[in-house]
């Protein structure tokens, strides 16, 4: 029974990973008023990226950085269409996924099926991973669940303590008021589209190097869109962010254990956009303000229009 | 600038003329199209369809190959349509289960061209079936795990409860029940047969729950990853590749598996066709045709780090007394190879989980029954998900 419960944490926050790094992404970029869904694209952009330059350079950090780069190039077609053409938001998201995905299977075709052998090693805090039941799950990970972790809580901080995250904030908000302000709300927008596109890349990323270790098309599987889902669970909070993700990780990783139970699997299945639902509904009947959405969400901004 | 892009246009189209009429001058040549449900780098069950394609086109100078992947069932109406009239196809290969009906519906439409199924019961005068099971290597890996394990909890990672796996699962169970008959079988259901993400969790969740011997039926290495990963960190678990050769992805932790040739199988229709002799009977392909195969990868059907385990592990048995595991593998897998009437798994008794004889005594299940297998034998634990 111990162990059942220590592999289902651990498995937790593994699942909860490539989760928490998106939606966090996520968060960034629509407090700035871009709603971006092309998460699912860019992260199999970034899983390939990773995939194919660790397997020929045999470096998993620059695999890393270079899925980073990827995301962010990528991203600039959708802060483009989005911010400079003023373009439906919605509309270039799609596209951008679907072009991130068709991408990912063209370029990653000779990549399939390759196992890859340089591995990133899991990174062990000496004494604090001897603490029992915790200490293996918490302090005992891929190097990619610190980070999460780490990216999350700075994100928090930047959005929620620093000029430049309110100023983030205040583009959502209000464009207007905030371009009045001297600040410039293209480059917030474009900022944070690609801050976004990159914190998807990096999710990829652990998927095709920490988590497969191999390149098959369609492995992100959804992942960006329960991502997209979780910004909202969130409430666009990157604290928040890390509950939610690790507890639909948690979703996720029961399904399985809940099995031999005799309850459906079908019905396992649904559980975490059954969950998603619901806190929506919660949320709204108590008090639709407190959904905290940017109030210019998916609107575009036209510069001196009344 | 304009009258450039109408001269381009109008040369083009000169050109494409030019090349439709040198196409159609050959006319000795079969051209076959392929269609397929997932895309051919998906490691399974695609991927093994397309290097029997690939295979039959390098035997034959007179064949020419196209295919089409990721087709969607709902879709394949569409596609086997371009195929005839676009590709000009003499023949076209259905691979999946839910093109059954389209494909004897296009077999209707199109009197004067040849369909092949794969793995589906309905035919007409032009339209075929054919198969390949892998139910004997799960037998083999199955006399492999029980003699292996140590906890005697046996995981199985499968997609969907159909005949087909629920066949793979039992035959899987037989092979345990032969060499330790206290193991027992568990099993998790991921609902894909793409899930690299599913089934790896459903792995990782029966590791947790005490299996340390795992196979699968699913288009990914994901579940030997898992097993290659543990045995890494000092817990050894074994694992059994599916389809296609995924012994790379876990050399500590792979111990055998299955393999699918489908080449021979895609000469064999082929050159039948080509010859004038091709009916439309079912062709239904096992070891002894040499379309399934034991083995993680091409060249050794049991991973060299475990033959001296499998040595090692004696069996008390009805056929040949006490034998290792190694040598009952061995004895019955050229068994297997001369034919299902010298050797087969499914030969009676067997009973099922809830009790009830299901094959008598000296019986064995024909294939027939074997196609419409829905009861988990009696060291499988659970029940079969509605």
């Amino acid at each position: 029974m111990e162990e059942i419960i220590i592999s289902t944490l651990q498995r937790t926050m593994v699942a909860g990973t490539p989760l928490l790094l998106a939606t966090t992404g996520e968060i960034i970029c629509e407090r700035s008023g871009i709603l971006n869904l092309g998460v699912e694209g860019v992260m199999a952009l970034g899983a390939v990226t990773a995939f194919i330059v660790t397997m020929t350079t045999g470096s998993p950090w620059l695999g890393v950085l270079s899925a980073l780069a990827a995301g962010m190039v990528i991203s600039i077609i959708h802060a483009f269409t989005s911010v400079t053409l003023q373009a439906n938001q919605v509309v270039s998201g799609l596209a951008l996924t679907m072009l991130g995905l068709g991408l990912a299977g063209m370029v990653g075709k000779p990549y399939v099926g390759k196992p890859l052998t340089i591995k990133m090693d899991d990174i062990t805090i000496p004494v604090l991973s001897d603490i029992p039941y915790i200490g293996k799950v918490l302090f005992s990970q891929s190097p990619f669940f610190f980070m999460a972790i780490g990216l999350a809580l700075v994100s928090w901080f930047f959005l929620q303590r620093t000029r430049l995250g309110i100023q983030i904030r205040s583009t959502g908000e209000n464009p207007k008021a905030t371009e009045t302000q001297g600040v410039n709300v293209f480059l917030i927008r474009y900022m944070s589209v690609i801050i976004g596109g990159g914190f998807s890349a990096l999710a990829g990323a652990h998927l095709s190097i920490s988590y497969s270790k191999s390149w098959i098309e369609g492995m992100t599987a959804g992942r960006g869109w329960i991502a997209i889902a979780l910004t909202i669970f969130a409430l666009w909070n990157p604290g928040r962010a890390i509950w939610a993700a690790f507890l639909f990780g948690g979703i996720f990783v029961a399904q399985y254990l809940m099995q031999p139970l005799g309850i459906s699997p079908n019905f396992l299945a649904m559980l975490p956009y059954i969950a998603t639902l619901l806190i929506l509904v919660l949320i709204s009947l108590k008090d639709p303000r407190k959904l905290n959405a940017p109030a210019m969400l998916a609107a575009p901004y036209k510069r001196g229009e009344r | 600038m304009k009258k450039w892009t109408l001269f381009m246009l109008i040369f083009s189209l000169v050109l494409l003329g030019f090349s439709a009429g040198a196409f159609g001058a050959e006319d000795k040549k079969i051209k076959a199209g392929f269609i397929y449900v997932g895309p051919v780098g998906d490691y399974g069950w695609s991927h093994a369809h397309d290097l029997g394609r690939k295979q039959a086109e390098e035997t034959f100078d007179w064949l020419e190959t196209v295919y089409v992947e990721s087709v969607a069932e709902s879709d394949s109406d569409r596609i086997i349509d371009r195929l005839i009239q676009q590709q000009k196809c003499d023949v076209v290969f259905t691979t999946s289960f839910g093109f059954m009906d389209p494909t004897i519906k296009a077999g209707k439409r199109y009197p004067d061209k040849l369909f092949m199924h794969c793995s589906g019961f309905k035919r007409s005068d032009n339209v075929g079936t054919y198969f390949g099971d892998l139910y004997q290597m799960y037998y083999l890996n199955g006399i492999m795990a029980g003699a292996l394990t140590k906890t005697n909890k046996i995981g199985y990672v499968a997609a969907f409860p159909i005949p087909e796996l629920i066949r793979h699962i039992d035959a899987y169970a037989l092979g345990i029940k032969a060499a330790n008959p206290e193991a027992k079988v568990h099993v998790k259901w991921i609902y894909a047969w793409y899930g690299p993400d599913k089934a790896r969790e459903a792995a990782e969740s029966l590791i947790a729950e005490g299996c340390d011997t795992l196979a699968f039926t699913e288009d990914t290495p994901a579940v030997i990853e898992v097993g290659q990963s543990h045995t890494e960190k000092g817990k050894q678990i074994y694992t059994f590749s599916h389809y296609s050769a995924m012994q790379p992805y876990g050399e500590d932790s792979v111990v055998s598996g299955q393999l699918m040739d489908w080449g021979g199988m895609y000469v064999k229709i082929l050159d039948d066709i080509h010859t004038g002799n091709w009916t439309n009977e079912d062709v239904w392909w096992l070891a002894k045709e040499g379309a399934a195969i034991l083995g993680g990868n091409e060249t050794d059907p049991i991973n060299p780090k475990f033959v001296d385990d499998l040595k090692q592990a004696m069996i008390q048995t009805e056929a040949f007394g006490k034998i290792s595991a190694y040598d009952l593998v061995m004895k019955r897998y050229d068994q297997m190879k001369q034919g299902v009437d010298v050797f087969d798994p499914f030969t009676g008794p067997v009973y099922d989980s809830k009790g009830t004889l299901q094959i008598k005594a000296g019986e064995r299940a024909s294939k027939d029954d074997l196609l419409s297998i829905m009861y988990y034998v009696d060291n499988v634990e659970g029940t079969i998900p509605q």
